[in-house]
């Protein structure tokens, strides 16, 4: 069955469209990753889907309108949530389960986010990663089938967001579907059973972050931090055949679509031909490389692409 | 039972929250004591008729607990709708069982505790340093539905305050707004032969409650009396219609 469907969903806040017609589906027991920056649309589409907001198309939690499902079924964290400040953790959860006629025990959510040791803390008195965990906690204690959470992982820091990521696939086993959105691609790649790439309101694309890799990732990349103080300079520009495309720029060589059997060949062929390197680094293409192949802003990793093709 | 729970467990978490503000609870009980210092003590009714004020201080006992009952009602709850605003509490609780009106309700109790132990200082604060005595009859335990629904009423007014103004600090500047006419437009610190003729006193909610609270806290002579039995009625009905537009006022969506 179908946990969320949107069908042509739009908002907008007088002249400017937060969401432009956005079509999706998300399968019960499936992790639908929302990817996008800061501004793209996502937490207005999250409101869409949640009915937190009036917006135009269709949008239905499990067959129904989103404010005529079962309350209990659903459980969401909003971005940038602020509870009460003064409450603990404990006390905070033990509020948020009271709203429910039947909730987990709340020792076990907060133990499952990590925040047991720390349950007795008052909100404004946790670290900004430990408040982020216990506003996650609000999101599990009904147990809800689907979790809908806004940009979880702001704020956390990078052991509590892997914490934070075993607890939602584990949701996701136990068949908790998970509408998670973030601006972190790792995040999503990691996560997500589907993704959706979401800019100016938009939906660019929707596929596993495998196959929306391979589709639009582009080259493996392995880069060659050429010797010598001046930027690699002194190396012979007159650079061997390496049987891949290659760009050179600021001393460093980029060497495109090479597999990473053929690493050592490369290598191999830069030496016999007498140009010295300090590091080789070989990367595959990730949901970032779609996503700026998608928006037209494609960099390899935060250099302009091509501008000195020596090869 | 549901419903019971969750208006409980909204409730005990903002009695929490308000407890804990050690400022808010500290000048909540200092402000009537302020009022009763300077309006009952230092300006006062003297007996030679000087003073501010022309009536026997009895006579004021409901403008005074009129000051607790509009004043915090309306900047509490008005505060806490722009709180949760900005913290999205309310997006949040858009997606849970508790309803507007519960949420409002659990509010309205939480004011109806504080305010009342605010009332009841200031009457012990009355009787202590002005040398009110009001009769201690069964009609006096009046004042507890009066209170009570006094402080419903504009938490009714507070809430939808809260849900137009845009940020904390409108919903003070436009509670204190609200209040200040109310105050001394509605037979409390002024009576009514001291007003313009012109001057619908009855079109405020507040001169029914200072109305019912005289007339079971006063004795002597003097207008803006008024038969408590009705004066509850009406308070009733307004208190019903300020939670209900109050309690639909507020935010579910962004």
């Amino acid at each position: 069955m179908t946990a969320i469907v949107a069908e042509d969903v739009s908002r907008a806040y007088g002249d400017t469209v937060a969401v432009d017609g956005v079509s999706l589906s998300v399968a019960e027991g499936e992790v639908f990753g929302l990817v996008g920056p800061n501004g793209a649309g996502k937490t207005t589409l999250v409101r869409a889907l949640v009915g937190t907001t009036d917006a135009e198309g269709r949008a239905e939690l499990f067959g129904q309108d989103p404010r005529a499902v079962a309350r209990e079924r659903v459980g969401l964290l909003p971005q940038s949530f602020d509870p009460p400040a003064r409450l603990t953790a404990r006390e905070l959860l033990a509020y948020y389960a009271s709203l429910y006629d039947d909730h987990r025990p709340v020792d076990r959510v907060l133990d499952d986010v990590g925040m047991a040791g720390d349950a007795d803390t008052h909100y404004e008195n946790l670290s900004g990663g430990q408040q982020r965990r216990t506003c996650v906690a609000t999101a599990l204690v009904n147990d809800p089938d689907l979790l809908v959470l806004d940009e979880p992982t702001t704020g956390i820091d990078p052991a509590g967001r892997r914490q934070l990521w075993d607890l939602l696939s584990t949701r996701a086993e136990a068949g908790t579907t998970v509408l998670v959105t973030t601006h972190y691609m790792e995040e999503a790649q990691r996560l997500a059973d589907r993704v959706g790439l979401l800019t100016d309101g938009s939906l660019l694309a929707v596929d596993t972050p495998d196959r929306l890799v391979a589709e639009h990732g582009g080259d493996a990349l392995l880069r060659v931090q050429l010797t010598g103080d001046d930027g690699g300079e002194a190396t012979p520009t007159g650079l061997p055949d390496l049987g891949y495309p290659v760009e050179r720029r600021d001393g460093r060589l980029t060497v495109r679509g090479v597999p990473p059997e053929a690493v050592g060949s490369v290598a191999d062929r830069l030496s016999a031909a007498g140009v010295g390197y300090d590091s080789l680094a070989w990367t595959e293409p990730d949901l970032e490389d779609v996503y700026l192949e998608l928006t037209g802003q494609r960099v390899v990793k935060g250099e302009a692409v091509a501008e000195e093709a020596v090869v | 039972m549901s419903r019971l729970r969750r208006v409980r467990g909204e409730f005990v978490a903002a009695s929490r929250s308000f407890l804990r503000r050690r400022t808010a609870v500290f000048f909540t009980f200092v402000f009537p004591f302020l009022i009763v210092l300077i309006f009952g003590v230092l300006v006062g009714t003297q007996p030679t008729g000087g003073g501010l004020f022309a009536e026997p201080v009895g006579w004021y006992v409901p403008g005074y607990l009129a000051v607790v009952v509009l004043f915090t009602p309306l900047s509490r709850v008005g505060s806490e709708v722009a709180r949760h605003r900005e913290g999205n509490r309310f997006e949040k609780l858009a997606t849970t069982p508790l309803s507007r009106v519960e949420w409002l309700l659990a509010g309205t109790l939480v004011n109806v505790v504080v305010i009342g132990a605010a009332g009841l200082f200031l009457l012990a604060l009355l009787v202590g340093l002005t040398g009110v005595s009001p009769p201690l009859s069964p009609a006096l335990l009046l004042l507890v539905p009066f209170v009570v629904l006094g402080v419903a009423l504009f938490c009714g007014v507070g809430a939808l305050l809260g849900a137009l103004a845009d940020s904390q600090d409108g919903v003070i500047a436009a509670s204190n707004t609200v209040a200040l006419p109310l105050l001394f437009l509605s037979e409390t610190f002024v009576p009514r032969s001291l007003l313009p003729a012109w001057l619908p006193t009855e079109l405020s909610p507040l001169t029914y409650f200072s109305r019912g609270v005289r007339a079971v806290t006063y004795t002597g002579e003097g207008t803006g009396v008024g038969d408590p039995g009705a004066m509850l009625a009406v308070l009733a009905v307004l208190a019903a219609v300020t939670l209900a537009v109050g309690a639909r006022a507020l935010p579910t969506t962004d």
